[in-house]
């Protein structure tokens, strides 16, 4: 399964790469923020993305809406993973068209959960 | 995950964090200047992202430190709380918990004991919006003190655009939202304005969010936008890190091939093969651009540096009670990294003296007609192959005279040597140890480490520090440094057979002297050699002598190479001047390692070594950096023994005739040749013009009946006595030395104008009694002047 990470942090996007690995998934892609996580959407054509919210230049909420806008990307599974926690934001993502939400720190037991939730292997 | 992992991943954030700590101090420092919604963002993400990350690493204080400071920030982003300099003062004071927290995680790998329960407390009550109760600290007082008397002290951090055009890979941001959508026509100029002074009026919301609320587009035509600027973004993933060791080795590699590229075009011109003449040329273009590919990528901007500044200004400026701004120019200046780490502290140094020494305080600068506010300007920019580093103020300057009165009071200089240095010369005394012009030791310059230290650590990487300054209007520091320490310009010489290096940092001219002039152009002053330079003596000093070599020379032609050490000029007269070229240096071997005069050495195109000059090293051999530098300090290692010091006197030492004489110099205005051309009769006296004034001569010869025996015919040795219409010449044979001795004689002489016989420096010295020679009314006006 091809996975992008969406997150500013270059620590962050290693964290979730390693767990990711260990769950046997190496296909990934890493973006700084929403932006360029857009221009590799059709060159790198994930099937998930694990998306930040608070980035410089575009936010994940943006990059959500941006790729939802888009018939091309309806297949995409998105899942935020952010600190923000607040039931509001939760709301106004799932909103924006994010399928799943996960709160930083996160665990691998809580990515494998989430990914049964979505119906990914 | 296992351990290695763990460990990779929390270097990677370490590293990152301390990253986003070092933009988080200045945009600190710029948002206390002027609250802008998308500053407060930025801190709000770069301590977000800190926290989201320790939390996965088990840094429970680090995140409850950066959990507190992300709940105060989120609070002023939503306009909340307003940015107010306790605010600020206290964010940064988690700044710095935080570098403390990663720099203990870095060496013990665990948090550490402390708690930060102050800090944490502190950031509470502020975000419960409450005043801070007076506190200790006198930065802390001040800054408190300046929120509530209404009159904040400023602090302007100007920080121009981030990269000269064309300076850099990474290109610029495409078009904001604004303007993208106005170049579409969906909206109109006033309307944008409308929504920047939104917010800065506080409105944290972003451009294109505004617009919607308001109606003004549609939620697509914005994210159509994103998507545009979304493909106009460079795909970042560009670079890659490489470990410095790597590099070094690279370097060391390109060294040894520029070396072998050299030997093959010494051997190109010692055959005749046409194809072979073109592959070395083709080798020697790619060796020469390898070269510069490998300085770059060593090469990292000045910036890395210079954003630590910001901070530091502020903090200084608040804790002495000034305000200044910190302009920076050439921030993407390049810069090898290694010199880069060793003019970190200089750099710093000479910042924090702008500050604490070189600005006034602002009511000082308001009563002098200066704006309240001081400037202090770092320029960077590159030069003749060498970066050259501007910290200018525009403070007090330096004043000559207090200079001139620390240097005697620290027994640097005699009052003689203080005062005979002009105003541009003796700003420079502030580089020699044991000087500081502070009146006490503060704590923020003055942490026992001087300008002379600031000195030394660059001139060890092979740079200068020069200092200008104009009383009332400011000073400023010229630093240059080489590009690179590898492989450096030089000139190469010939002496005795054997060829040396001058590297090109220390070279000021070069001198030939043909025919007539080879002979004429050198002269003696007190028995060493000296060329007279557009009416200065230069010291000479023969490379073959210093080295104990027999001369190779070609010509009767006199080669001078006029070269720079320390605060010493002075002419290096070599054999022959080969050439200039790119010189790679190495280290000496352990048996030359103590020999003086040499700095390394290289391999030339033939193959054979030439050994680079360690030009001061040269002088002292030589003998001829004694002046000052020398002299101050045995007179500091003389003026620990305060009582005996204080008896002791600089006295002058003549020849007259076959006799020596010994007169204190203080009685003395100036030491002066004279060309005997010019003197003329006047009444009973012989005269002679100078200095717009008509100074009468004595000869000393005549008046002690002793046989004249001047060592130059065409010019007069004179004492000037006094000053102005009073003065006197006394004329001399020769001008020997000057001495700091206690002037003790026996005074069983009854010789007219002798006061006593005494030994200086093991040979027989007669006392001269120089009031025998000069009225009353001059020595007294002489002897107030010194």
């Amino acid at each position: 399964m091809r996975i992008l990470i969406v997150d500013d942090s270059r620590s962050m996007r290693l964290i979730l790469k390693r767990m990711l690995a260990e769950m046997g998934h190496s296909d990934v892609a890493e973006a700084e923020d929403g932006s360029v996580a857009l221009s590799q959407m059709a060159s790198f054509k994930p099937e998930l993305a694990l998306v930040d919210w608070n980035m410089p230049v575009m936010n994940g909420l943006e990059f959500v809406s941006a790729i939802r806008e888009s018939r091309e990307y309806d297949k995409v599974k998105v899942m935020m993973v952010t600190s923000e926690s607040s039931p509001r934001l939760v709301y106004e993502a799932l909103k924006a068209g994010a399928d799943e939400y996960a709160m930083k720190p996160i665990t691998r037991d809580v990515i494998e959960e989430k990914f049964m939730l979505l119906g990914l292997s | 995950m296992n351990t290695g992992e763990f460990d990779d991943v929390m270097a990677e954030f370490i590293t990152e964090s301390r990253e986003n700590l070092d933009d988080l101090d200045n945009a600190l420092v710029t948002l206390e200047q002027q609250p802008d919604p998308g500053v407060i963002a930025k801190i709000f993400r770069a301590v977000h992202t800190i926290k989201g990350t320790s939390g996965f690493l088990g840094l429970r204080t680090l995140e409850s430190v950066t959990h507190i400071g992300e709940n105060l920030l989120s609070k002023m982003r939503d306009g909340d709380l307003p940015v107010t300099q306790a605010n600020t003062t206290a964010l940064l004071g988690m700044a710095d918990a935080v570098r403390q927290i990663l720099d203990i995680v870095e060496t013990t790998g665990a948090e550490g004991d402390e708690t930060y329960g102050p800090l944490i407390e502190e950031l509470s009550r502020l975000n419960a919006g409450e005043a801070t109760p007076a506190r200790r600290g006198r930065a802390k007082q001040q800054a408190d003190a300046s929120v509530t008397t209404l009159k904040p002290r400023r602090v302007t951090v100007t920080l121009p655009a981030r990269r000269a055009a064309g300076t850099d890979a990474v290109p610029d941001d495409p078009p904001r939202m604004g303007e993208q959508l106005i170049d579409r026509g969906l909206i109109t100029e006033v309307e944008l304005d409308e929504v920047l002074l939104r917010q800065r009026e506080g409105d944290p919301r972003h451009v294109g969010e505004i617009l919607v609320e308001k109606e003004s587009v549609k939620p697509s035509d914005v994210v159509d936008v994103l998507k545009t600027q979304a493909e106009e973004r460079p795909q970042t993933n560009e670079s890659i890190r490489v470990d410095v060791g790597l590099l070094d080795d690279l370097m060391n590699l390109v060294g040894e091939l520029v070396l072998a590229r050299n030997q093959i075009l010494q051997y190109n011109g010692s055959v005749f093969d046409p194809s072979f003449s073109a592959t070395s040329q083709r080798l020697n273009l790619i060796t020469s651009e390898l070269q510069e590919g490998v300085m770059k990528t060593r090469m990292q901007p000045i910036d890395n540096v210079w954003n630590k500044f910001p901070r530091i200004v502020r903090d200084l400026s608040l804790s002495c009670g000034k305000t200044a701004r910190l302009e920076m120019e050439g921030r993407q200046t390049e810069v090898d990294k290694t010199l880069l780490e060793a003019i970190k502290d200089p750099l710093t140094h000479l910042i924090r003296n702008a500050i604490d020494h070189g600005l006034e305080m602002p009511e000082v600068r308001m009563a002098t007609g200066k704006p309240a506010e001081g400037t202090v300007r770092l320029s960077a920019y590159h030069e003749g192959g060498q970066v050259i580093i501007e910290i200018a103020d525009d403070g007090a300057g330096i004043d000559a005279n207090v200079i001139r009165r620390k240097a005697v009071q620290k027994g640097l200089l005699t009052a003689e040597e203080a005062a005979a240095r002009p105003d541009r010369d003796i700003v420079n005394v502030i580089f020699q140890p044991g000087f500081s012009t502070a009146e006490k030791v503060s704590n923020i310059s003055g942490r026992g480490v001087g300008m002379d230290v600031v000195k030394t650590n660059i001139e060890a990487i092979g740079g200068t520090v020069d200092v200008q300054t104009v009383v009332g209007r400011g000073t400023t520091f010229k630093v240059k440094i080489p590009l690179t320490l590898a492989i450096i310009p030089a000139l190469i010489v010939r002496a005795g057979g054997e060829r040396y290096a001058i590297p090109q940092v220390s070279l000021i001219e070069l001198l030939r002297l043909d025919g007539e002039s080879a002979v004429t152009g050198i002269e003696s002053v007190q028995g060493a050699p000296v060329h007279r330079l557009r009416g200065k003596l230069l010291p000479l000093v023969f490379l073959n002598d210093v080295f104990g070599t027999p001369p190779t020379k070609s010509d009767d032609a006199v080669n001078i190479v006029v070269v720079q050490s320390d605060d010493t000029q002075f002419g290096l007269v070599v054999d022959d001047i080969s050439d200039t070229a790119e010189i790679v240096v190495k280290p000496l071997g352990r048996l030359l390692k103590g020999a003086a005069g040499f700095s390394g050495a290289t391999i030339m195109g033939d193959g054979r070594v030439a050994l680079i000059l360690d030009l001061l090293g040269v002088s002292q051999l030589a003998g001829v950096s004694n002046s000052s530098a020398a002299r101050a300090q045995a007179e500091a290692n003389a003026s620990r023994n305060h009582d005996l010091a204080a008896e002791r006197e600089s006295i002058l030492i003549v020849g007259i005739g076959d006799r020596r004489f010994a007169l204190p110099l203080a009685h003395v205005t100036r030491l002066e040749e004279l060309p005997v051309a010019g003197v003329r009769q006047g009444g009973d006296h012989r005269v002679v013009h100078y200095r717009d004034q008509i100074l009468p001569l004595v000869s000393l010869a005549d008046r002690l009946d002793i046989d004249a025996r001047p060592e130059d015919e065409q010019n007069l040795q004179v004492l000037v006595c006094g000053s102005g219409e009073r003065c006197v010449g006394l004329i001399v044979d020769s001008v020997f030395d000057i001495v700091d001795e206690r002037l003790e004689y026996s005074d069983r002489t009854e010789t007219y104008g002798v006061m006593g016989t005494t030994v200086i420096g093991g040979e027989v010295t007669d006392v001269l009694d120089i009031r025998a020679f000069v009225a009353h009314d001059i020595l007294v006006a002489a002897e107030a002047a010194a």
